[in-house]
């Protein structure tokens, strides 16, 4: 369809649901141009503006840099505001628009991320230093600041934690972001408390939790590989003791120049 | 932890166990045979090979079957009851299966 010869129609379908007035979700439609660089929250912002004020949905920075837009498009966890609309359309010129799933649903696309934040807080995201702190900077090897790469763009936004099967099964299980957070922490040589992490990672909810479907892999927005990391931490949980000695051992000279290959 | 490294182990010992037993009982040239059974199951290290093999079975089934229900958050309370369970039955079955590997005799 097209609008007099514009720009392309095309159906927006939206999961609506009011927990005040609503029994269960429903998919509403609507309809939208296409115009030329619109992504799927454009297509969300021009039904909030023009269509139906009451459409609620989370939305930030629009440059996937703030998380806050994860939803699933067709079925797969995305960034709305990195998704171009016309390669989510499917052949009837639909694209399908519903919040993360597993998790409750506060209203229409929002959901409450409750559990994702507790779970978060759990595996003591920040770094605690060692007690000698170099007087100028932690000197760091190129090799120890490239294993932290896998970690440090993540950006929370909660699509690997909803398409987890063991999160929809059960909301104890420290998730994949999470465990993704704790294997930056452990691998940081500037972190002093690895073995207590890693301790705390192979109780039961942790990462012999994980079952490698590997859907946060298939879901994370910047390509990173939670799965790899807890297959990591796994490892490392193993043999725990010599970890942490190996740690000890690196913090006496963090402050000391890396010597050239 | 421990559950994980019981999975891991015996998942290892059952890829040995699982290959010897499909070779020796169901592929040519040892096609099943009455009478080979028969030889086989006089021979004590068979009767040892198999009472190892249902050991692994077992704690990898029951391993399995434990991580599958626990991963049910309505389930969790109920962690140590499952975890009794599978012993309980883990030990009868291993108890049971052990005295028919030991108790077969062939015939005169
Ligand atoms: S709006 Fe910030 S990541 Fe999409």
């Amino acid at each position: 369809m097209s609008n007099n010869g514009a720009y392309p129609i095309v159906t927006v379908r939206i999961q609506r649901f009011n927990p005040d007035t609503d029994k269960k979700p429903y998919l509403q439609e609507f309809q939208v141009e296409l115009k030329p660089g619109t992504t799927v929250l454009d297509a969300l912002h021009e039904i909030k503006a023009h269509q139906d004020g009451s459409v609620t949905f989370r939305r930030s920075c629009r440059h996937a840099i703030c998380g806050s837009c994860a939803m699933n498009v067709n079925g797969k966890n995305e960034l709305v505001c990195k998704a171009p609309l016309k390669e989510r359309l499917d052949r009837k010129g639909r694209v399908t628009i519903r919040p993360l799933p597993y998790l409750p649903i506060v209203k229409d696309l929002v959901v409450d991320r409750s559990s994702f934040w507790e779970q978060y807080q759990r595996v003591k995201p920040w770094l605690v230093p060692p007690e000698n702190i170099p007087e100028k900077e932690f000197r760091m090897s190129p090799e120890e600041v490239a294993a932290l790469r896998n970690a440090e763009t993540c950006i929370m936004c909660g699509a690997c934690y909803s398409s987890c099967q063991i999160i929809a099964l059960t909301k104890e299980y420290i998730g994949p972001h999470a465990l993704l957070k704790a294997f930056m922490r452990v691998m940081d040589p500037r972190d002093a408390i690895p073995g207590e992490r890693l301790a705390d990672l192979a109780g039961g909810d942790g990462v012999y939790r994980c079952r490698t479907i590997f859907n946060c892999i298939d879901a994370c927005p910047k390509g990173l590989n939670p799965t790899e990391a807890i297959e990591t931490l796994r490892k490392l949980a193993q043999k725990r003791q010599a970890f942490e000695a190996a740690r000890a051992e690196r913090q006496k000279r963090l402050s000391e120049p890396i010597p050239s290959p | 932890m421990r559950v994980f490294q019981m999975q891991r182990i015996s998942a290892i010992a059952l890829l040995i166990f699982l290959t010897i037993h499909m070779i020796v009982v169901h592929y040519p040239p040892f096609h099943i045979n009455f009478d080979i059974i028969l030889q086989r199951m006089a021979d004590p290290l068979w009767k040892a090979i198999d009472i190892a093999f249902l050991f692994f079975v077992l704690v990898h089934a029951l391993a399995g079957a434990y991580v599958v229900l626990t991963d049910v958050q309505r389930f969790s309370p109920l962690k140590r009851v499952f975890a009794g369970a599978a012993i309980v039955l883990g030990v009868v079955a291993m108890y049971y299966g052990t005295v028919t590997i030991l108790a077969f005799q062939p015939p005169a």
